[in-house]
């Protein structure tokens, strides 16, 4: 493996890291407040299709992230209201929301543009950055990519301060580690679980759109293809933090991106076996093999005010 | 967890899916009014391919049986109040271990390979179900996360046989060699595709049904189910019952993969279950976890499964995804029915404690007598 490989390679690697990261910070935040989204996968795939819906209409990528977002947090409310206000269990609602999120983007797919494949639209062109986008190995992959993947990314250290350095983060983990005490000392548990659900469907939906926006430029059925879970994973295996997370991510993302070029360099690992990767990391990790963790006390019990 | 099977009455029971199984199929048809595809003769091609004739009911039972078995394997780890989620990965390792007994095992006579298989996917099923049950019980894992990120594992090991050692060469598609006849599930209702699955089907709804109502098997599920710390006290091993329940859970979706192999398709095709084990999620639920309410939901799924087979064909412009719409929906409706059910009961005990209160004249703490 030369110097020009591992740049390429980590090119590719960011690039695929990013969908996922916008989806598993806003599960970061979501399960921090107690709120488990199995429908994950169910929201990306409905920004993924918003997302191209809204910028085909419109023209204009901007646009279309913004559908993106709103597609996400469609299927989050969906989620707070059999969960919250009918007291639904929230892996039940999640795997159900994940079976007719995927009928209704395929059906969309055949109304909104009469056939199996969506109509290519404009993609996110990239933002090369002088100077540091020169640095060698690292250069081209961190600093001439897209804005989605800057977003992604800087999304980061913005969440990592508002969960451990501010009032409002002090907050979310509250709800979700006791929500009797934190109702005790004038929170108010379930419009702040509401909220939480709302930006992690924000989040995931952009993250879909990342997907077809920044990179394939069409819809296609199910185009998601498990990256929700993928993120899902990523967030156990990143201990519920925000640059945990962001690591697990990258560590599935370059195995992706290993998978894509593995043929090429003649490795004659069966590439199935990198995609299995992630997922079996996580259950070794959450096996303890790798380190204890412990997920937020309250994650997927609803509260029920007394 | 389980609160959701005992809190309401056997009226609401039935009432609450039927309703929002109509609830349901009326939103499809508006999509559809919408889509501007003409409802009628939608629904109409739907029920030809699906109840029509004999050949559509068998395809209706045929498309029920993948469905039926993994939804009474989670609604019996349901019972128990654990989740799993990840029948689908089992149904997966079921299919390999099945195709693989079929294809390279021993020639027996009189369906011995068949049976043979079946119980090698079964086998599998179960090991791959108790793994998150082994997970949980000795290391508190939730078996949520660990069943789901099975599910993909075994989907890729899947992808590996019939892309790598499995495949057939020359094929368009990935997929192993078809199994030999003698090893397959023999057609049981001739003039339909009605295979022997359907025998095994029933036996296992005779079986789980057996289990959960006349073993003391049955009852250390419900205990645990219900309160763990009191079926702890009751001397009920708590690790051990959630270990068998998830191994059962997994054998029911392994046996699946078997029959769908072996009975339906005739050989191991990449992605050959397009979410059965997910829709057996929603299904288990749809039949309040009783074993006959999950057959009656399972017929339902594989009747509209088959149906949209039938309106892809005869509707032009109409995708058959409105048939997974449905099944979402109709389950969506139905979460929503108990949980107006379970505010509508509270309210009558809050009322009815109430009347309690002023007929025993006793006053809110704080009012001072006259």
């Amino acid at each position: 493996m030369d110097r020009h490989f591992v740049s390429l390679l980590l090119v590719s690697a960011v690039g695929l890291a990013a969908p996922l990261l916008f989806a598993a910070l806003g599960e970061v935040v979501s399960e921090t407040a107690g709120v488990i989204n199995i429908e994950l996968e169910g929201m990306m795939l409905a920004g993924a299709f918003c997302g191209v819906w809204g910028a085909f209409e419109s023209g204009n990528v901007a646009v279309g992230f913004l559908a993106a977002a709103a597609g996400g947090i469609l299927v989050a409310g969906a989620h707070g209201v059999v969960c919250f206000v009918f007291r639904a269990n929230q892996v039940v609602s999640g795997v159900v929301l994940n079976v007719l999120v995927l009928g209704l983007t395929t059906f969309g797919l055949a109304v909104v543009f009469e056939s199996n494949l969506a109509r290519q639209v404009s993609t996110l062109e990239n933002l090369r950055i002088p100077g540091l986008a020169s640095v060698p190995v690292v250069g081209r992959a961190f600093f001439d990519q897209d804005a989605g993947v800057y977003a992604a990314f800087l999304l980061v250290p913005v969440l990592w301060f508002v969960l451990n350095r501010t009032a409002l983060g002090l907050a979310l983990k509250a709800v979700g580690e006791r929500p009797q005490a934190a109702e005790s000392l004038g929170l108010r548990v379930n419009p702040m679980r509401w909220a939480a659900l709302l930006a992690c469907g924000a989040l995931a939906g952009v993250g879909g759109a990342q997907l077809t926006l920044a990179g394939l430029g069409a819809f296609t059925q199910n185009v998601t293809a498990g990256r929700g879970f993928i993120a899902l994973a990523a967030v156990v295996f990143g201990r519920w933090r925000p640059v945990g997370t962001m690591a697990a991510v990258l560590l599935f993302a370059v195995a992706d991106a290993l998978q894509i070029r593995a043929q090429a360099l003649g490795i004659h690992i069966p590439y199935q076996f990198l995609v299995m990767l992630p997922y079996l990391v996580t259950i070794l990790a959450l096996a303890g093999l790798v380190r204890r963790m412990r997920p937020p006390a309250y994650l997927g019990v609803n509260y029920q005010r007394e | 967890m389980s609160a959701f099977r005992a809190r309401s009455g056997i009226v609401w029971s039935l009432l609450v899916p039927l309703v929002s199984v109509a609830l349901a199929l009326a939103t499809a048809g508006l999509l559809l009014v919408a889509s501007g595809t003409d409802p009628i003769t939608a629904f109409h091609s739907m029920w030809s391919a699906a109840l029509g004739s004999s050949f559509a009911i068998g395809t209706t039972i045929v498309k029920t049986m993948p469905r039926l078995l993994p939804a009474l394997g989670i609604g019996l780890a349901l019972r128990a109040g654990l989740w799993n989620i990840g029948a689908e990965g089992q149904i997966y390792v079921g299919a390999i271990a099945a195709t693989g007994v079929a294809l390279f095992g021993p020639q027996l006579p009189f369906r011995g390979t068949t049976a043979l298989a079946l119980l090698a996917g079964g086998l599998a099923g179960a090991a791959w179900g108790a793994i998150p049950g082994v997970l949980r019980a000795a290391r508190g894992i939730s078996e949520v996360i660990t069943s789901l990120m099975l599910v993909y594992v075994a989907v890729q090991l899947a992808n590996y046989l019939v892309e790598g050692p499995w495949l057939v060469p020359n094929t368009t598609f990935p997929a192993t060699e078809p199994v030999p006849p003698d090893s397959r599930l023999p057609i049981v209702w001739t003039g339909t595709l009605v295979h022997a699955g359907v025998v095994v089907s029933v036996l296992a709804v005779l079986a789980v049904w057996f289990v959960v109502a006349r073993t003391s098997f049955g009852l250390r599920l419900a205990a645990v189910g219900g309160n763990d710390r009191a079926a702890r006290v009751a001397g009920i091993s708590v690790a051990a019952t959630t270990i068998v329940a998830m191994a059962a859970s997994g054998a029911l979706a392994g046996l699946a993969g078997g029959v769908e192999v072996l009975g339906s398709r005739g050989q191991l095709i990449e992605g050959f279950s397009p979410g059965y084990g997910f829709e057996a999620i929603a299904i288990a639920l749809l039949g309040r976890l009783n074993p006959l309410g999950i057959v009656a939901a399972s017929l339902l799924f594989g009747a509209l499964d088959a149906g949209g087979a039938g309106l892809q064909t005869a509707a032009q412009g109409v995708s058959s995804s409105i048939v997974p719409v449905t099944e979402g929906l109709a389950v969506v409706y139905v979460l929503v029915g108990l949980g107006v059910v379970e505010l509508l009961s509270r309210r009558r005990r809050a009322k009815a404690a109430l009347e309690e209160a002023h007929h025993l004249d006793v006053r809110p703490v704080g009012q001072v007598a006259p």
